[in-house]
């Protein structure tokens, strides 16, 4: 069994490598995952927080910071110490006081995806995968093209790699580069990702996770981890058409290709109905929780257009504007 | 016992087969999760679901339970509580050999009756009522034979079917019956011949041409006929008789009858034989059936030929329909002829002039005078055997030794006929006589005049051909294989001598002794007749050769007798004997009953018509296997089309 499992296994892997290899021929470039119009497309939008969010440094987003630039927030006395450079003058020769003039300090905006590159997403007709890494594609772009700070995260059993603080056009080269070479494989353990992901302290931001988030352990652990003030969570399920209308048909062993979990099924179409109910159910409460916690909630099957789910869905949720 | 221990095995066996036949396709996919909970959900909210998944089980179980059934051969009564006992009746009569229906009818006949016997209901495990149908099987032609006594054991009833030989008899249904109503009858019938037990059912297999149906009374209810055959086409030999010539003895004449019963004008060739040569071969062309004048009956077509050759010694002769058809039986014939032989005569008297002329006055071979005491030596030796006079006659002589043969008797009778002397006559006239009889044609009795007579007293068999006004003047009387012509007078006390009649007497008793002499030995029998042979040494052997039978060796009895039971098949029987001649006997069909062998499809018995049964034979019991086999055949189709149409889902 298990030696059967790996054989498909390799099978499969080496298809989605072909694949891969097919699309990333001598130089990696974005424009291998993401058509040139629809990267122009991008270039118009930009990321959006629904929440104030601090950022690390100085950006084009206004924080709840007070600091330095053209938007006054407040006046306060002056205290030995203060820069002279931000007293106010017209009020010290009206009342003869100090006071300093305080600005709401633009910051910029962390944009954290964690991406799902575990064996399951391998599967599917277009795969998971790769629409994952559209998408992710999609969104880094849109973020390191407006100076946000980007941080790229695959996880399976774990964080297995990561691309951290990437800012600017100048890095889009190298997203190429990460999403193109890194692999799928290995069980997913999401709460165990969140929990890396949280301790990194990258800083807070919108975090959108790209996964199929159909996860043994359940997904509610791993996402109450990332619901905090700090972060404004997105959620985009990916589902492959398979598994929202699957074709399999007779006397079956299923065999989970990530923990070789066997489930022995007679296809009937009291199954299948009942199979979709579940798929349904399981989708709806999952985006229940997400609304619940504040986060954003999307549902895409692999084989949905990347562009206008980045386009007009995503912008309708309010991650893009 | 056995059905519950097949079900006990082989149900578990086939759900445990269904669980090992499971054989799943693996397929990889996702994850497994939402499945396991598609597949709880269904569980927990369907219970049932097991067992709707599993219809391939259950159209198994249901297919294997139809086998199982099938196999405990469960049996539809179509009778109801019908009558719990049959006796088959099965014709084996020569019209039964006809081939229209192959391989024959008889073949056919006994198909049908163990179809019968094989619908019979089985001791079963599930019987619920214990009482057996038992059956009987009666085979008839002339005679009925009971092949199987009442039994349920069908087995020994196929065997005994199966080993019905055909006969070239005569039907006659007569016996079979009393036979079958004897053995029928209940056992425990009370004084009103009423009893628990119904009545035997009969079945009769027959093409229904049956000699004594008129004769026999059947209840509508009691006989079930199943007719046999198709094809009334059928020319046959209906009558053949050889015969030599009165005047020319060398010449034998050949007299036949065809006869064709088919629809359609018969042509065929007829071939003669003489002693196995082919001696002529003539065309025939025999009209077809035609209604009577009446229109009430159809006559067959018929033709007479005849044909002669000349002969001094004895010959076989064999007639043959060169062109075959359904019934071979009447297709051949052959008849017997003796050596041409001229009368020979003994006269035991003491001297008698008048008798002497006018028995040299008939012609004879031979004539000699013989004296009482002479007969009587011998007599005492191979007189018996060798019968070398045709007619002897007693010229008012007592003789202790009378061999068998034929007399022409005058004055005292001898002893042992029953015939008695009562007392003498005198000055007789004869006051009626019967002209017609052979003895006395042409005979004028008005003259007679008998000066002395006995009184006769004549057994009540004898026959009277003339009568005194006081007794019988003459007689005939048969005894033990022996011919007596009696006058009870001597001639030479009567003016007879004088009388032209006398010589005619003469004459015509002399040829009425002779022909009875030939009827004696002509070997012309009909099937089911014993072959018989007289006057042989005791403990002579004997080798009887014939169609269809082995060689069949036989000792003479004391009182020189030997005997064949019956001849069953037509054709020429062979009689061999030690250190003599072989003798012939030929049997033939000539029976226009048997040569008609189109089916009757309604038995006419006095008074009651029976119509033959129109469905074939499987009414008595409707075996279910068949059904269940194909209920069995079509669940596993429904499995078939159940388990690809789940396949499509």
């Amino acid at each position: 069994m298990s030696r059967y499992l790996a054989a498909t296994k390799q099978k499969i892997s080496s298809k989605i490598s072909i694949k891969m290899e097919s699309i990333t021929h001598t130089k990696r470039k974005l424009t291998d995952l993401l058509e040139p119009q629809f990267m122009a497309r991008l270039d118009g939008l930009d990321l959006a927080s629904r929440r104030m969010l601090r950022g690390q440094t100085q950006g084009q987003r206004l924080s709840k910071r007070r600091g330095q630039s053209v938007e006054f927030a407040d006046h306060r006395q002056y205290t030995a110490g203060d820069d002279l450079r931000f007293l106010d003058w017209n009020i010290y020769a009206r009342l003869e006081q100090l006071f300093l003039k305080l600005f709401l300090e633009e910051q910029d905006l962390t944009l954290h995806i964690l991406m799902d590159v575990s064996e399951s997403t391998a599967t599917g007709e277009p795969s998971k995968a790769l629409f994952i890494r559209k998408m992710a594609a999609a969104l880094g772009y849109v973020g390191v093209v407006h100076h946000n700070r980007v941080t790229i995260s695959a996880f399976a059993d774990g964080v297995t790699l990561q691309l951290a603080n990437q800012r600017g056009r100048g890095c889009v080269s190298r997203l190429a580069e990460f999403l193109l070479t890194v692999e799928s494989g290995g069980p997913s353990a999401f709460e165990k990702a969140c929990k890396q992901v949280v301790q990194d302290r990258i800083g807070s931001g919108v975090v959108v996770v790209l996964s199929d988030m159909l996860f043994k352990e359940g997904y509610e652990a791993g996402l109450k981890r990332l619901f905090s003030r700090h972060y404004d969570v997105y959620v985009i399920q990916t589902l492959s058409p398979e598994e929202r209308q699957p074709t399999l048909s007779g006397d079956l062993k299923l065999v989970d290709i990530e923990d070789a979990d066997m489930a022995e099924i007679t296809i009937s179409a009291a199954l299948l109905n009942y199979y979709r109910k579940t798929l349904a159910s399981y989708c709806d409460q999952l985006q229940q929780f997400c609304m619940r916690h504040g986060a954003g909630y999307v549902l895409a099957g692999s084989d949905a257009s990347a562009e206008r789910l980045t386009l007009n869905t995503l912008r309708k949720s309010g991650l893009l504007r | 016992m056995m059905g519950i221990w097949a079900a006990a095995i082989s149900v578990p066996l086939l759900v445990l087969l269904y669980f090992l036949k499971l054989k799943r396709r693996e397929q990889l996919i996702s994850s497994t999760l939402l499945w396991k909970k598609a597949i709880q959900d269904l569980q927990v909210n369907a219970p049932f679901q097991k067992i709707r998944r599993n219809i391939l089980l259950l159209l198994q179980l249901l297919a294997l339970g139809a086998i199982l059934l099938a196999l405990a051969g469960p049996v539809l009564r179509m009778m109801g509580s019908g009558p719990k006992r049959y006796v088959l009746l099965i014709d084996r009569s020569a019209s039964m050999n006809a081939t229209d229906v192959l391989p024959s009818r008889l073949a056919e006949a006994k198909r049908q009756a163990k179809t019968f016997v094989e619908s019979l209901p089985k001791e079963r495990l599930f019987s619920l009522n214990r009482a057996q149908t038992q059956v009987m099987a009666i085979a008839f032609d002339k005679t009925a034979k009971v092949v199987c006594n009442f039994t349920s054991d069908r087995q020994q009833l196929l065997r005994a079917i199966e080993a019905i030989e055909p006969g070239d008899g005569a039907s006659q249904i007569g016996q079979a019956l009393t036979a079958a109503r004897a053995f029928a009858q209940p056992i425990e019938a009370d004084a009103n011949n009423r009893s628990a037990e119904e009545p035997a059912r009969l079945l009769l297999f027959s093409d229904g041409r049956i000699e004594d149906l008129e004769k026999q009374a059947v209840g509508q209810e009691e006989l079930e006929y199943h007719v046999v055959g198709k094809n009334p086409d059928n020319l046959g030999i209906i009558a053949m008789q050889a015969r030599r010539d009165f005047e020319d003895t060398q010449r034998v004449d050949v007299f036949l009858t065809l006869a064709n019963y088919g629809t359609n004008p018969a042509a065929s060739d007829v071939e003669f034989s003489v002693n196995d040569t082919v001696v002529s071969v003539r065309p025939v062309n025999v009209d077809k059936e035609a209604l009577s004048t009446d229109g009430k009956a159809t006559l067959p077509g018929k033709m007479s030929m005849e044909f002669s050759f000349r002969s001094e010694d004895a010959a076989v002769v064999r007639v043959r329909i060169v062109k075959e058809d359904a019934l071979v039986a009447d297709n051949t014939a052959y008849a017997v002829v003796s050596a041409r032989k001229n009368l020979s005569i003994a006269l035991v008297s003491e001297g008698n002039a008048v008798l002497r002329s006018a028995l040299k006055a008939c012609g004879p071979g031979k004539l000699d005078e013989l004296t009482p005491a002479d007969f009587e030596t011998k007599a005492a030796g191979d007189f018996l055997v060798q019968q070398p006079y045709d007619v002897i006659v007693l010229d008012n002589v007592a003789i202790q030794k009378r061999p068998r043969g034929r007399y022409l008797v005058f004055g005292q009778p001898p002893s042992g006929i029953d015939v008695t002397v009562g007392g003498q006559l005198e000055n007789q006239f004869v006051a009626d006589w019967r002209t017609r009889h052979p003895v006395l044609q042409y005979v004028n009795l008005n003259t007679l005049f008998a000066a002395r007579g006995l009184v006769l007293q004549m057994p009540r068999d004898a026959e009277i051909l003339a009568e005194f006004t006081k007794g019988p003047a003459i007689s005939v009387v048969r005894r033990q294989g022996s011919v007596f012509i009696l006058t009870a007078f001597d001639v030479v006390s009567t003016n007879w001598p004088f009388e032209p009649g006398f010589v005619l007497f003469c004459y015509n008793a002399m040829q009425y002794l002779a022909a009875q002499a030939s009827v004696e030995t002509d070997g012309s029998l009909q099937p089911g007749e014993p072959i018989m042979v007289e006057g042989l040494p005791a403990g002579t052997e004997t080798t009887v050769i014939g169609p269809g039978m082995a060689s069949v060796k036989l000792t003479a009895t004391d009182a020189g007798l030997v005997r064949l039971p019956a001849a069953e098949h037509t054709g020429l029987y062979r009689m061999e004997f030690a250190g003599r001649e072989a003798k012939y006997f030929a049997v033939n069909l000539n029976d226009e009953q048997e040569s008609r062998i189109a089916p009757l499809e309604t038995l006419t018995f006095s008074g009651q018509e029976i119509k033959a049964q129109t469905k074939p034979l499987s009414r008595a019991n409707l075996p279910l296997w068949p059904y269940l086999v194909l209920a069995a055949l079509g669940l596993c189709l429904l499995e078939w089309w159940v388990y690809t149409g789940k396949m499509r889902l």
